[in-house]
């Protein structure tokens, strides 16, 4: 590791000062799990960082709270752990917690966090397609104050999100999910642990009675970002929750996937899998659904 | 290394009335290890000692151009940028992957080291080591073992000369016909055949023939701790090293040879070694020494693992064609094989044990087996837990089951049928001594994972494979000596390194010998100017033979004090025993002298005793082979391709387990590896012979959560030879998995996998569902 400038501000304000005063030749530095690896094998995707912000002191951007009005705020700086065992998240937002915590090793779950998984912008990142499915919104500030962003747009390729060179990921809003909601996040990886996503799939359903009435379906490691698969969704939205119906949202979502062939799979199989797992996945959500009913 | 020797307790006497030996016994270096204590070459600091970065060859082949070391020179904290050029004098030897540093003219593989900077800082020598100015003009990369042997095949590389195999030797000993590369100049570094009977002739007799190709991937060890080196040349001309190492000796009697210093001013100090499995017997210890020469400092070389990946000695890729004729009755007629092991950009593929192996489980009167090791532009290979025996057992015991499918035979009886005994014939003409690869087979049929087969098969998508495996091991002489203490207690000292707790056997054969509870007894092992000689810790054969050598020197010990207590006692030897921490009378135990009373009268100022120092020393001429047989409870998801272990079970022949919880741990861990390698390990290569995955993310090595619980069964048929009967442990374990895997994924969806590692995405395709 080559040497750098090391910060440790203690509000997110003074965080922010210290990234404009770098001009883009910094970097913020949350759980470490992806930055120090990237630095030590010198493959980061940006130049290599002068100075690192610590976010490590920023209680700001800690916590994880739920209100029935206001739904979740998870802390860009709450870990893989504290969102995977939170217990509104494992009962309001299981696809959520089941995304968080698959991350790495605990030990990576103890040190990286939700803020450092959106904003490293990898295609597989587990936490992000369970995002998608419950319409998260990122706030982000910046010197100009805050924004707020669907986090859907949030990201823009491998490794490059919405985020300016001195703007932070502060927090992440998730609306309450409706009543008769289920959902779950699976991905698929060659070990049983300690592995990256070959393919990542959330759904979320909601029904009433035996019909859907909303529908969100997120592929993760299947194109140059997370993405929804729009198709898919179309093809569940109003019809019986049925097989026949996850069969064809199944295949549909294979149409919207755009995956590439790499040293962990190639692009025929990640399609293959898209097919399987969603269809699983949307039975699964379907009988979680109706168990919340 | 100093170690703490525990207190600890013999848990009874066996059947055979052993006390020590036989008993289950938690390890000498244990509490160290557990509780960090344990000091590795990389903790390991001295004063006045510089880091290394190396530079990696960027091409799997390339003509060097030039090399421009001036910036990497200015960058403040470098103290030298070391390339060909400005090495030490030392017998260079081209045509091995040890005999040459860096090259002066062509690279042959990606990561072959090329030059080295030296700094105080770790990070200033990774960061200059960038500034390098490096120009390369590609030549043409030979990358497929298959396509290289082919005439037309660019060379990989200038003819071989002078190949030293000694390395080789250390891990099986096979005699044979084996030729070098000679004549036109190809990539067939050497070959081998091995013929008995006509196979013609056999083929004809069969009632089913089954012809297949079987391939298994490139691997590597992928110990905990990657390669690490420290060494220092004083003025005096004495080279000191420290390194992680199997094989002390052997790195001194290399190093004497490279730079014609005399054995007796190098000391080798093998550090703990942090996993070998083969892979760490001499590769960086010649570099860093010429660097220390060079500098006249202290110089450490630690590799990442991305180095290590790429520029160790990791284990052949094998492609591997057989033919098997077979009656309707399961006698096999026929055996017909080409074994290629890629070997990298150097000779040193185990080609040979793969056809001894091939055509060394079955009794078969007709074979015809040729072995080829070729090179290519890639990283060269080693050793890796019985090395090359995974490859051909993955062909043999898959043909096994395919032939016993088609049969409709049992495929544990048709085994058991064809299994080789003490007095049948190797594929080289020699005949086993007693083995127990039968005794194995009739155990694993009573392993939990074997008796539930007929419920596991009828359940979809589930099936079990059963699969043999064995290892011939590695011979060469040792010895040992034991110093009797003026309090009565035992010092053992060896020479071999202990990876997989021989010393703590050794504990237990001392104490056997002696008759003396376990805490009575230290085992080190020395550096090579203080330990009496051993060969390197490879082969299996550390309890074989050094164990041999430590149970002789005790009872030579126990001799000396017989013999000094003559005159006390007032009884010949004969009638003397030991028990107790005492020389007594047999029959009149009150008549004795205790242990601390000879040490007394051995050490003290005007004492009339001579220091009592047991010696052993013993050449090993038999070879005592390892067999095993293990099942494997598998699921398959059938549209995923992803496969779940529900249970392992293992038997193996250890002769006699001197310690069965370090045996058991020897074929759990074994066996781990057979399965990492069925499923996930592969050294994957781009079109341009660069290593993808040079890192333990995507080269996936299984996780406690892969695993099934493995379920042990020792089996005990004595070797002539070995301490108390034991014989070869460490190896056998790995050789099974990949084909115990893929025979029981072929019952459990009826896909027959032809290549491992056998990934969801190859099973689904073997599937036709992709």
């Amino acid at each position: 590791m080559r040497t750098f400038e090391y910060k440790a501000p203690e509000t997110i304000d003074e965080a922010v000062s210290l990234l404009k005063e770098a001009g883009g030749s910094a970097r913020p530095l949350a759980g470490g799990t992806d930055l120090v690896v990237q630095m030590k094998e010198r493959a980061t995707r940006f130049p290599y960082p002068a100075t690192i912000v610590s976010l490590d002191r920023v209680s700001e951007l800690r916590g994880v709270d739920f209100s029935e009005t206001d739904g979740l705020r998870i802390g860009a700086g709450a870990t893989m752990t504290d969102v995977a065992t939170h217990p509104a998240v494992r009962e309001r937002y299981a696809a959520l917690a089941e995304g968080a915590g698959v991350v790495g090793s605990l030990q990576t779950m103890n040190m990286a966090t939700i803020g450092g998984n959106v904003c490293n912008a990898a295609p597989s990142a587990d936490t992000v397609p369970p995002l998608l499915v419950y319409d998260a919104k990122a706030v982000i500030v910046g010197p100009n104050g805050r924004r707020t962003l669907p986090i859907a747009e949030f990201f823009r390729g491998p490794g490059e999100t919405a985020l300016e060179s001195d703007e932070l990921l502060a927090e992440l809003r998730l609306p309450v999910p409706a009543t008769g909601t289920g959902a779950a996040y699976q991905r698929n990886t060659p070990r049983k642990q300690m592995d990256i996503a070959v393919v990542g799939v959330a759904v979320a359903l909601t029904l009433s009675g035996d019909a859907i009435e909303h529908a969100r379906v997120a592929l993760g490691a299947v194109a140059p970002t997370p993405l929804r698969a729009m198709s898919a969704e179309a093809a569940l939205q109003g019809q019986p929750a049925s097989e026949e119906t996850f069969a064809k949202a199944a295949e549909a979502a294979a149409q919207d996937s755009t995956p590439i062939t790499d040293i962990r799979a190639s692009a025929d199989y990640r399609r293959h899998l898209v097919k399987v797992m969603t269809a699983r996945l949307l039975a699964e959500a379907a009988n979680r659904a109706k168990g919340t009913a | 290394m100093a170690q703490e020797t525990k207190v600890r307790e013999s848990t009874g006497t066996d059947a055979n009335g052993h006390t020590a030996v036989g008993q289950r016994v938690t390890r000498l270096d244990g509490a160290a290890k557990v509780t960090g204590k344990t000091v590795y070459a990389d903790d390991m600091k001295m004063p006045g000692m510089l880091h290394t970065s190396v530079l990696y060859a960027p091409h799997a082949h390339a003509r060097i151009k030039s090399l421009d070391t001036a910036k990497a020179r200015a960058v403040p904290g470098v103290h030298a940028v070391i390339t060909a050029a400005d090495l030490p004098d030392y017998n260079r030897k081209d045509s091995n992957r040890t005999g040459l540093i860096f090259p002066d003219k062509e690279v042959l593989f990606f990561g072959q080291p090329v030059a080295a900077v030296l700094s105080e800082d770790p990070h200033v020598a990774a960061e200059a080591v960038e500034l390098i100015e490096a120009e390369f003009e590609p030549l043409p990369a030979v990358l497929d073992a298959v396509a290289a042997m082919e005439k037309d095949s660019p060379l990989v590389r200038d003819p071989l000369h002078d190949v030293d195999r000694s390395e080789e030797r250390g891990h099986v000993s096979v005699e044979t016909k084996e030729t070098e590369q000679e004549g036109e100049p190809s990539n067939i570094a050497s070959s081998a055949p091995f013929e008995r009977g006509d196979v013609a002739a056999g083929f004809a007799e069969a009632d089913i023939v089954i012809e297949r190709t079987w391939r298994s991937a490139m691997v590597h060890q992928s110990y905990i701790e990657p390669h690490a080196t420290i060494a220092d040349y004083d003025i005096s001309g004495e080279l000191s090293v420290w390194t992680s190492t199997q094989a002390p000796f052997y790195i001194r009697d290399e190093l004497a040879q490279a730079f014609g210093i005399p054995e007796n001013r190098i000391r080798i100090t093998a550090t703990e070694v942090g996993g070998g499995f083969g892979g760490k017997i001499y590769l960086t210890e010649l570099m860093v020494a010429a660097l220390a020469i060079a500098v006249k400092r202290p110089v450490k070389y630690i590799m990442s693992r991305k180095d290590d990946m790429l520029a160790a000695t990791p284990a052949p890729f094998a492609h591997i064609e057989l033919k098997t004729g077979m009656k309707r009755d399961g006698t096999l007629t026929a055996l017909q094989a080409r074994l290629i092991y890629d070997s990298g950009a150097f000779p040193g593929a185990p080609m040979l044990p793969g056809c001894m192996l091939i055509g060394g489980y079955y009794r078969c009167d007709n074979i015809d087996i040729k072995g080829y090791e070729v090179l290519t532009n890639k990283v060269s290979v080693g050793a890796l837990r019985a090395p090359g025996a995974h490859n051909a057992t993955f062909a043999i015991e898959s043909h096994m089951d395919i032939m016993a499918k088609e049969l409709g035979l049992d495929p544990l009886e048709m085994r058991l049928k064809n299994a080789v005994a003490e007095g049948d014939l190797m594929p080289n003409g020699q005949t086993y001594p007693a083995i127990g690869l039968r005794e194995c087979l009739e155990a694993i049929a009573d392993s939990d994972v074997w008796r539930r087969r007929r419920e596991v098969e009828a359940t979809p998508n589930r099936g079990i494979g059963l699969a043999v495996g064995g290892w011939l091991g590695g011979l060469q002489p040792a010895s040992a000596i034991v110093c009797l203490n003026p309090d009565g207690t035992l010092n053992v000292t060896v020479g071999s390194a202990d990876i997989t707790g021989t010393n703590t056997s050794f504990q237990q054969i001392t104490a056997e010998v002696l008759n003396v509870p376990l805490d009575m007894v230290n085992v080190e092992t020395g550096d090579t100017k203080t330990a009496p000689y051993a060969g390197m810790s490879a082969g299996s054969k550390t309890v074989y033979t050094v164990g041999r050598a430590v149970k002789a020197a005790a009872e030579d010990l126990k001799q000396q004090m017989f013999e000094l207590a003559m005159k006390r006692l007032e009884v010949e030897p004969e009638d003397m025993e030991v028990a107790n921490c005492q020389v007594q009378v047999k029959g009149a135990p009150d008549r004795a002298m205790t242990f601390k009373r000879f040490g007394k009268l051995s050490t003290n100022f005007g004492a009339p005793f001579p220091v009592i120092v047991g010696r052993g020393s013993i050449a090993a001429r038999k070879t005592a082979p390892g067999f095993t047989a293990q099942a494997a409870d598998v699921e398959v998801d059938p549209d995923t391709g992803d496969v779940t272990l529900h249970g392992y079970a293992i038997a193996q022949d250890a002769g006699f387990a001197i310690n069965p919880l370090s045996v058991e741990g020897q074929m759990q861990g074994g066996a781990s590896q057979g399965i990492g390698i069925a499923l996930w390990e592969e050294m994957r290569y781009d079109e341009d012979g660069r290593l993808l995955n040079p890192n333990l993310l995507d080269y996936r090595l299984p996780t406690s959560r892969d695993l099934p619980p493995i379920e042990t069964i020792i089996v005990e048929v004595p070797s002539e030879e070995g301490p108390f009967g034991a014989r070869i442990v460490g190896e056998p374990s790995i050789v099974a998995g990949p084909a115990a895997i893929g025979n029981a994924i072929d019952s459990a969806v009826g896909a027959r996998q032809h290549e491992v590692p056998i990934t969801p995405e190859r099973l689904l395709r073997s599937m036709g569902k992709l």
